[in-house]
Order: C-alpha cells, then sequence, then structure tokens
C-alpha cells in the first residue's frame, strides 16, 4: 500500500522546508500536501506535480520565507553583546592592564605587518603578464655554485624554441646596450637590452606608440622608454625618427658594476616604440630595447662579442620561456636536462662542471633572487630572518596577554562562579573570553597601524632601501590580512585563559580561588624566564654588530684616503685629464688607477712561478699608475715603483704575494717571473709594497696576494688629492675643468673617505634593525613584568599594611615582593649570557675582520638586562613599601 | 477612534473564516474562496494574509488533529477574535455609510 503511494517531488519538499519560517512549517507542508493529494487525484500526477512547482514558488514570499539573522540566533545575540560589553569593561576597569597587553600587541603586531607589507610588495613584482603562469626565466648552475644563475648561455632562446616542443615562445633578452643616443644634438644616457621580437608576445608590456609585432622585427630598431623619448623629442612623434647611438659599456642591469668605457658609435637606429616603462611593476627595467637581429651587423664590425654559438659563457643573458598550454615546470625542466646532457657533452670548462639548466616560475622572481639578477632584491632568506623575529617578538606579546590573563584567573573567579551558577556552559565561558581577548587584539590593531605607519616610513629611509627599492603602498587587500592577523592573534593568545579560566568548578571559584595559588613554579614562570633569555640574546647580538660596526669605521686599510677625491673617469683619456686637472690650485698629485680599493670592486687571476709546475694560486689585480701608490701613502719596502709608461708585464706585488711565494725578505722576490693560466703573459716582479686592503672587509678576512700593473689603457678613476681648505671651491673649480673636457657627461666624483664609509652602510642598518627588534624585545619584556610586579603588589596590599605595622622596615617589604621575579631574573641570565655566547660565536667564527668577542659583551648586555628589569619591579614595590598602611588595610 | 485596517483580500479571508466557524483551516478557506468567488487562490497570498490577520490581532490559531492525507501534519483552525469581529463590522459600516452617500441618480444611470 505504501509504497504505490505517490509523493509530491522530493527536491522542491526540500526547497520549501529550508526556506519557510520554521514555526509554520508543519502546517503549510501538510497544507501543500493535502492539496497535492486531491490534485494528484483528479487530475494525475503530471498536473498536480506542475501545480505544487507553482505552488511552492508562489508561497516564496516575504512572511514566509525564514528571517536571515535566524530565528534562533535571537538569543547569542544578546549574549554577544553581553560579552562585548564585559570585555569593555574589563579593559576600562584594569586600565594598566590593557595598557600593557594592547601596547604590547600593538609592537609585536606593527613589526608583523611590517614584514607582511614588504611581502605585499614582492607580490606586486609581474603580476600584469597576462601569460605569468606560463612564463619560466631560465637558472643557470654548475657544481659547488653558492646560488644558480640568474642568466644562461646565449644561444639556449633558440635551441630550446627549435628542438622542445614543450615551449610556445622563447625570448633572450641580453644586456649590452649603454650609452648615449644623440638627436639633432640633444643627448641622452640610455641603458637596456637586446631583446627578441618575442619579447612582446610573451610578456605584456605595451607600446605607447608603435606596433608591438614589428618593433623588434627589423635589425637596428629600437623601442624607447618614454622618459628617453620626452628628453629627445620632446613632443614630437618619435616614431620612425633616425638617431644615433654610441656605446659607453655603461653597467646594467646592475648599475653599481662599473663605470663604463670611452664612447664607440653603433651607428644610426630607428625608433619604432616608445613604452611607458614606469607603469610596469615589474624586475626588468630598462631604457631601451634594441632588436636583437642588431647584433649580426655590430658583430661584424667587432663592436661586439660574438655569443651565437657560445655555450660555455652563460653569466650575460637572460633566457625567458612560455611554455605551452597544460605543460608545467617539471616539463620544462625534463627538456632543460635533456638539452644540457646534448649541448654539454663535449664542453669541459670549470664553469661548467655540473652545470645544469633550472626552470624559475616568473612569480617566484620577485623572491628568488639569483646571482647576476637583474635587480637588488631581499632574498627569501632575509625574509625568513625578518620573519623570525617578528615572531619572536609576537610570541613574546601574546606570553604576556596569556601570562597577564591567567594572573588575574583570581580576580575574575567570582564572576566566573556566578556565571557558572546561572548555566552558563564552559563553552560560553571560552566563547566569553575569547571574544575579550579578540576585542584587544583588535584595538591592538588600530594602535599597530598608527605605529606602521610611523615606522614603515623610516623602514624606507634606510640605506639598504636604496637598494631593494620598498615601496610599501598601502593595498587594501593587506589591510584585510592584518584584520584576519589580529583575528587570529586574539584567539591564539586568548585560548590558553580561556581554557585555564573556563576550567574552575563553580563552588571552588565562589569559596575562594587564592588557596589554588596557580602555577607556582609552572608556565608563568616559564614563560617569563624564556621572554627575558630572548631580550639577553638580543641585546647581546645588537651590542656586538655594534662594536662590529665601530671596528669597520676605524679600520687600519694600509692607506691614506684623507683629502683624495676619485673622479669617474667615464672614457675620457686619463693623462690628458690628469693634465688639465694639474692646473687647478689646490690639487697636490693625482693617480690613476681601474678600480677603487676596498669599496667594493675587484679584479683578479690566477698565477704561479714561471716555468714551475707549481699549483696556480688566485690573486687580486689592481691597475694603477706610476703615482697611485705614493698618492695613497703605500710603502715600497723593495725594488721600484713604476715608471711613466712602464711596460706591462713589470708588475708590482704585496707582502702576501712575498710570503706565498715562499720567500722571506722582500727583496728576494724581485725579478722573479711569474706566468697565469689564461694566456702566455709573463710578468716580471720590479718592486715590492705594504699591504693594503684591496677588497671589502665584510668579504675577506686575510689580505691576499696582490700584483699591480701600469695599464692606462683600463684605467677607470683619477684619485685626486687636495691639500686645500676650501675643499667646495677646489670641487667646483674641478668641475669648471671637467666640463671643459667632457660637455656631455656629468662629474662624477667621490669622496674617499665617504666611499669607504659607505661600504659599512650595510652593517649599520643591520645594527639599527636589530637594534630596533631586540628594543622591541625588551620593552615588551618589560612590559609583562610590570603588569606581574603591579598584579602582586596589588594582591599583597593588606598583607604589606600588616607586616607595616607590625614593624617592617620598607627595603624589607620590597624586597619581599621583588623576591620571585628576582629569582626569575637571575635564572634568565643564568641560562641567556651562556647562550648568547654560544649563539654568536657560531656565526662571528665566519666573520671576517671580526671584533673580539668575549665576556664583556655578555655582562653589558646582562647588566642592561638586570638594570631595566629591577627598575621595573622595583617602581612597583617600593610603592607598594611607601603606602600608608592605614590606607591598605582601610582597603574593601 | 481605533484604526481598524482590513485589506480586500484579507476581508475576504476573514468573512469566510466566519462562513466556515470552527472549520477554518486553510484549505478549507481556500476551497470556500474559490466556489463562492469563482477566482483562484494561491497558497502563498492565502498563508500571507492569514498571518498579517493573526499579527493584526483579528485572528486567533490553535493546532488541530493530524489526518493521514497530510501526512501527519496537523492543521490549523483559525476563529476570529473580537477585535476581528469589531474590525469586520466597522469595514462593514464604513462601506455601507459610503453607499448611503452616493445620490441615487448615479446608480441609477449607470444601471441604464
Amino acid at each position: 500500500m505504501k509504497s504505490e503511494k505517490v509523493h509530491p517531488p522530493n527536491l522542491l519538499l526540500r526547497f520549501f522546508r529550508w526556506y519557510c519560517h520554521p514555526k509554520m512549517l508543519a502546517y503549510i507542508e501538510g497544507d501543500l500536501i493535502e492539496v497535492y493529494e486531491r490534485r494528484l487525484k483528479k487530475s494525475g500526477k503530471r498536473k498536480a506535480n506542475l501545480l505544487f512547482v507553482i505552488d511552492v514558488l508562489l508561497l516564496f514570499r516575504p512572511g514566509i520565507i525564514r528571517p536571515t539573522e535566524g530565528y534562533h540566533q535571537v538569543n547569542n545575540y544578546g549574549m554577544f553583546k553581553n560579552y562585548f560589553k564585559v570585555g569593555i569593561r574589563n579593559i576600562l576597569k584594569y586600565k594598566v592592564f590593557s595598557f600593557i597587553n594592547i601596547f604590547g600587541l600593538a609592537v609585536a603586531m606593527s613589526v608583523c605587518m611590517l614584514i607582511m607589507l614588504m611581502l605585499a610588495d614582492q607580490n606586486r613584482y609581474d603580476q600584469f603578464h597576462e601569460k605569468k603562469d606560463r612564463i619560466y626565466r631560465i637558472l643557470s648552475d654548475y657544481e659547488g655554485s653558492r646560488q644558480p644563475y640568474a642568466t644562461s648561455p646565449f644561444p639556449l632562446a633558440n635551441t630550446l624554441k627549435s628542438e622542445y616542443t614543450v615551449v610556445e615562445e622563447t625570448a633572450n633578452l641580453t644586456p649590452g646596450v649603454g650609452g648615449d643616443v644623440m638627436y639633432q644634438q640633444k643627448f641622452a644616457d640610455m641603458r637596456g637590452y637586446f631583446a627578441d621580437p618575442s619579447f612582446f608576445s610573451i610578456f605584456s608590456f605595451e607600446l605607447e606608440k608603435g606596433d608591438e609585432a614589428t618593433a623588434l622585427s627589423n635589425p637596428r630598431s629600437m623601442v624607447i622608454s618614454r622618459e628617453i623619448a620626452y628628453q629627445l623629442f620632446n613632443d614630437e612623434n618619435p616614431i620612425g625618427k633616425t638617431v644615433e647611438f654610441a656605446d659607453r659599456q655603461l653597467p646594467f642591469p646592475q648599475e653599481t658594476d662599473g663605470v663604463g668605457a670611452a664612447p664607440v658609435s653603433w651607428g644610426s637606429f630607428t625608433i619604432t616604440g616608445v613604452i611607458d616603462e614606469s607603469r610596469y611593476v615589474s624586475h626588468l627595467k630598462f631604457d631601451v630595447l634594441v632588436s636583437s637581429s642588431t647584433r649580426q651587423s655590430l658583430i661584424a664590425e667587432k663592436k661586439l662579442d660574438d655569443l651565437t654559438n657560445n655555450w660555455e659563457w652563460y653569466f650575460r643573458t637572460y633566457t625567458f620561456a612560455l611554455l605551452e598550454e597544460g605543460k608545467n615546470s617539471s616539463d620544462l625542466a625534463v627538456a632543460l636536462t635533456d638539452l644540457v646532457t646534448h649541448q654539454y657533452a663535449n664542453i669541459t670548462t670549470d664553469q661548467t662542471k655540473g652545470f645544469k639548466l633550472l626552470p624559475q616560475k616568473l612569480g617566484d622572481v620577485a623572491l628568488g633572487l639569483a646571482g647576476n639578477d637583474t635587480n637588488n632584491r631581499l632574498p627569501l632568506i632575509g625574509y625568513s630572518f625578518l620573519s623570525l623575529l617578528a615572531l619572536v617578538i609576537m610570541v613574546s606579546a601574546c606570553l604576556n596577554y596569556t601570562n597577564l590573563s591567567i594572573a588575574r584567573a583570581l580576580t575574575r573567579a567570582k564572576e566566573i562562579g556566578v556565571r557558572k551558577v546561572t548555566g552558563a556552559l564552559r563553552k560560553n565561558l571560552i566563547f566569553q573570553f575569547l571574544s575579550e581577548s579578540i576585542i584587544t587584539a583588535l584595538l591592538a590593531l588600530v594602535m599597530a597601524i598608527i605605529l606602521m605607519l610611523i615606522i614603515a616610513p623610516a623602514f624606507k629611509e634606510l640605506w639598504v632601501n636604496k637598494y631593494l627599492n620598498f615601496e610599501l603602498p598601502s593595498l587594501p587587500s593587506v589591510y584585510l590580512v592584518f584584520l584576519g592577523f589580529a583575528l587570529l592573534i586574539g584567539v591564539l593568545a586568548g585560548l590558553y585563559p580561556a581554557l585555564y579560566l573556563s576550567k574552575h568548578q563553580p563552588i571552588k571559584a565562589l569559596k575562594n580561588l587564592s588557596h589554588e595559588t596557580p602555577g607556582k613554579f609552572g608556565m608563568r614562570k616559564v614563560l617569563g624566564v624564556s621572554q627575558f633569555v630572548i631580550s639577553l640574546l638580543f641585546i647581546t647580538t645588537s651590542i656586538l654588530i655594534y662594536n662590529q660596526f665601530k671596528h669597520f669605521i676605524s679600520f687600519d686599510y694600509g692607506f691614506n684616503t684623507h683629502n683624495i677625491v676619485n673622479i669617474e673617469l667615464q672614457g675620457i683619456d686619463p693623462e690628458r685629464l690628469s693634465n688639465e686637472l694639474q692646473g687647478v690650485p689646490g690639487v697636490t698629485t693625482i693617480s690613476a688607477c681601474d678600480v677603487i680599493p676596498a669599496a667594493g670592486r675587484s679584479n683578479g687571476n690566477e698565477v704561479r712561478r714561471s716555468g714551475s709546475n707549481d699549483e696556480y694560486f688566485s690573486n687580486d689585480l689592481l691597475l694603477a699608475d706610476e703615482n697611485f701608490m705614493g698618492n695613497l701613502g703605500i710603502k715600497l719596502t723593495a725594488g721600484r715603483n713604476f715608471t711613466h709608461e712602464e711596460p706591462a708585464q713589470n708588475i708590482l706585488v704585496n707582502e702576501a704575494m712575498v710570503k706565498q711565494l715562499g720567500f722571506k725578505h722582500s727583496s728576494e722576490i724581485v725579478g722573479e717571473v711569474l706566468e697565469t693560466k689564461w694566456g702566455s703573459e709573463q710578468f716580471k716582479v720590479i718592486g715590492v709594497v705594504k699591504d693594503f686592503r684591496y677588497r671589502l672587509l665584510v668579504n675577506q678576512h686575510e689580505i691576499r696576494p696582490m700584483m699591480a700593473r701600469n695599464e692606462p689603457e683600463h684605467f677607470e678613476y683619477l684619485n685626486v688629492k687636495l691639500s686645500s681648505t676650501d675643499l667646495m671651491s677646489t670641487m667646483t673649480r674641478l668641475e669648471s675643468t671637467w666640463k671643459k673636457i667632457d660637455p656631455i657627461h656629468p662629474f662624477k666624483y667621490e669622496f674617499f673617505d665617504d666611499q669607504l664609509q659607505a661600504t659599512h652602510h650595510a652593517i649599520f642598518d643591520i645594527v639599527a634593525i636589530l637594534g630596533f627588534i631586540s628594543f622591541l624585545a625588551i620593552v615588551i619584556a618589560c612590559l609583562g613584568l610590570l603588569g606581574m610586579a603591579t598584579y602582586t603588589a596589588e594582591r599583597k596590599t593588606k598583607e604589606v599594611g600588616i607586616r607595616k605595622i607590625l614593624g617592617a622596615r620598607e627595603y624589607s617589604i620590597a624586597l619581599l615582593l621583588s623576591k620571585g621575579f628576582l629569582r626569575m631574573l637571575a635564572v634568565s641570565v643564568l641560562i641567556g649570557a651562556p647562550l648568547s655566547y654560544i649563539i654568536n660565536n657560531l656565526w662571528l667564527q665566519e666573520f671576517p675582520n671580526r671584533v673580539e668577542f668575549g665576556l664583556s659583551t655578555v655582562l653589558l648586555g646582562t647588566f642592561i638586562l638586570l638594570v631595566l628589569g629591577i627598575l621595573t619591579i622595583g617602581s612597583q614595590t617600593l610603592r607598594a613599601s611607601k603606602n600608608n598602611p592605614v590606607d591598605a588595610l582601610k582597603m574593601e | 477612534m481605533k484604526n481598524y485596517q482590513l485589506g480586500e483580500f484579507e476581508e475576504i479571508v476573514i468573512l469566510t473564516v466566519g462562513i466556515l466557524n470552527n472549520e477554518a483551516y486553510s484549505v478549507a478557506i481556500k476551497d470556500e474562496i474559490e466556489s463562492r468567488l469563482a477566482r483562484t487562490v494561491s497558497m502563498g497570498a492565502l498563508h500571507t494574509a492569514l498571518i498579517r490577520l493573526e499579527d493584526k490581532g483579528y485572528l486567533k490559531s490553535c493546532s488541530g488533529e493530524t489526518t493521514e492525507d497530510r501526512a501527519g501534519r496537523p492543521r490549523r483552525y483559525f476563529e476570529i477574535t473580537a477585535l476581528g469581529k469589531k474590525a469586520m463590522l466597522h469595514a462593514k459600516e464604513t462601506r455601507d455609510q459610503l453607499w448611503k452617500a452616493i445620490p441615487k441618480t448615479v446608480l441609477e444611470v449607470k444601471i441604464s
């Protein structure tokens, strides 16, 4: 019987049940079924079904639909309101604790948020490319490298495209354009890449003027940036115009890599496109793109090295591949491995030992810094390190909250008891305490955002940011993340107190909780101690790095830099400029060299005693003229100095070279002949100079063997020593002399002293960042201590009063109140001091030219920590002990 | 003077509840209106009207017996409250007054 029964369409009935107001559900559903049954008998199933559908749909109207806020939640809303109200009242009632909590959380949150902003900043890079998910950069790696190179062999792009199906398109981007562009007596400085026509089909760069499809197709085509177009053509339309270009080998993409050379004319070029490059946030920045087909004619004119079939040398070209739809990075990796096995079977050079080509997704480029990269960015490890520091601070602030909340369980015990007795379940109480911590976290968020708006500009002002280019824009999405972050912190910080506070039996809570003395040596003390251990670690490390910084600042380089100005030659003949400048009043001596010692750049080669079978050893190479050593005050210990137009095979060496070759006295090496690993050149030692610093202090501990040669054609700087007391006017005179010789290029100079100082900026920034973070760590730890001390003093007001009346002295009371905390501090120092000594020694061992790190630094750190800790505790305990006992006893 | 609000459809519904007297539940009301007035009544419109009348206090309801043809769902019977009766009378009186106020000629012209 029953099985024959026909039901109304189930889906619609379910839909009806879902939307109908629960109060009326049963009646209306009954109606629907009754009418359905009737219609079924009268006019059959199909019609009944149809009418049922209409009925259900017509019932879907206001008045019958359940209210959206939920019919059942009405009561909970009231509870939430109550939680919120009680939470706010508690925050207002205990202002000191609330301030400690909110301030601590806010400080830590602002640091975390700053790091999130940095990450968000990096994630903006290269997001505008439509095909970004299929674009890969190809990295090169060899056995024993520190990190892969962002560059790859020149022929790779072509070979990959013609021989492998996994890629749809490849683009070869080779730097090497850097010089002066000229159009009707107007000049501009520009740097850029040789680019394949496929550049515009892979990337979504759009031309403001010109056609992307053909802009780079023909030889001698140029796509220039809007800025350059404005400098050369002002408001004229540049498309189709012919410009002259003279290459000066300006360093690109890393502008600090050199200073360029004398101009070489590359002939005329046609402008085929203008790109508003500033619109794009990309790791590729350029003033100009030159069609790669131009290379052939330049190679023919011997103005460019032919890399077309050079697989060994992979330090220049960037290769980008666009994968076929549906292929992924492992398909590309397989193709690359296959390519390497074919191409490198017969190539055996040092730099291709264990050679590998690796795909790197375009989205990973921003954080995946590789060697020879297009710009300087903070590598992933930097983020990890900063995040770790921020996390430590954050955890510390959360622990403060947890700690203080648990301690205040006593104060809240009655409330908990009453709530439980009137029927609150444990989960309700957990919810209540969590909502309190979330309110605190949200208040902290507001404060953190304000703090961050103060810190962020300071961070952007840091010297390193010149190289890292953080813009830290305020993106709305980031603020959403912050909100989520604040909620998470609220839950994390409040979870343990919520669980702990809601645990109590109502009867015990009402009677007296103070008998329980929660966690005498438990959680709370462990938390406090770990906070101070971390603080001590931070303090010691900051002091150490600061000492290291000071050590570098006053370092003895072995040469004299006072009043020496280094002038970039920018392709001008050193002798000519030197002769002109010599006439300027205030100039004493002028020398020339190729790199500035100890300022960052360096060259080297590998030599051995000529005709011997010794191992080659690497040494530093400096090109300098006959005045250089004298000008910098570097003493000659044996032999003679260069003469004017000294033959290039005659060299000066340093004392480290003497030792390296096994001679006892400098004079013994004079006349010795050396040979290099590359080429058949022979060098004859004509003199020995005292050791001086050639490389960066942070890069090298021992002074390495060095040789100097007199090769005027490679000089890049003049070192001008000034005697004048009025340096400014001498500089102006020097500049006007420069203008006479070279009216086009600006006069570029730096004082040697400043240049060396600048090499320590990075360390100074680390000191600043670490110092700031350790300051925060200490502030937060002290805040926690302050909270605990205040609380203890408050709880013991009566005890203090009674003791005083019975004749106790103030100091003995202060001691009584502080004893627990002092013990905690002592334990922290006992753990923290050896720990910071060991950890700092770990990295310092590897550090070149390190400062002495001994007990004194640790002791100083400990002293600072103790003073701050004792001040914090003392402020509260002394106040408590000084109170008039009558007031204390009258309380309640 | 209290303001008795009664819409046209609401008036029909409350009158039908009166006609059905103690037997007034949704389906019966629907059938009654459909047979007497020769118009179709959608379930949605009827229930909305009933809910509104109840909210205004003109009707009260109680849960009735469950029957097998309703798959065990109870019926909900409606009854007119005293306030409802007043509202009905008020509606009738105002109509009557209006009727009386119409000049006879108007109606005659219309009929002719």
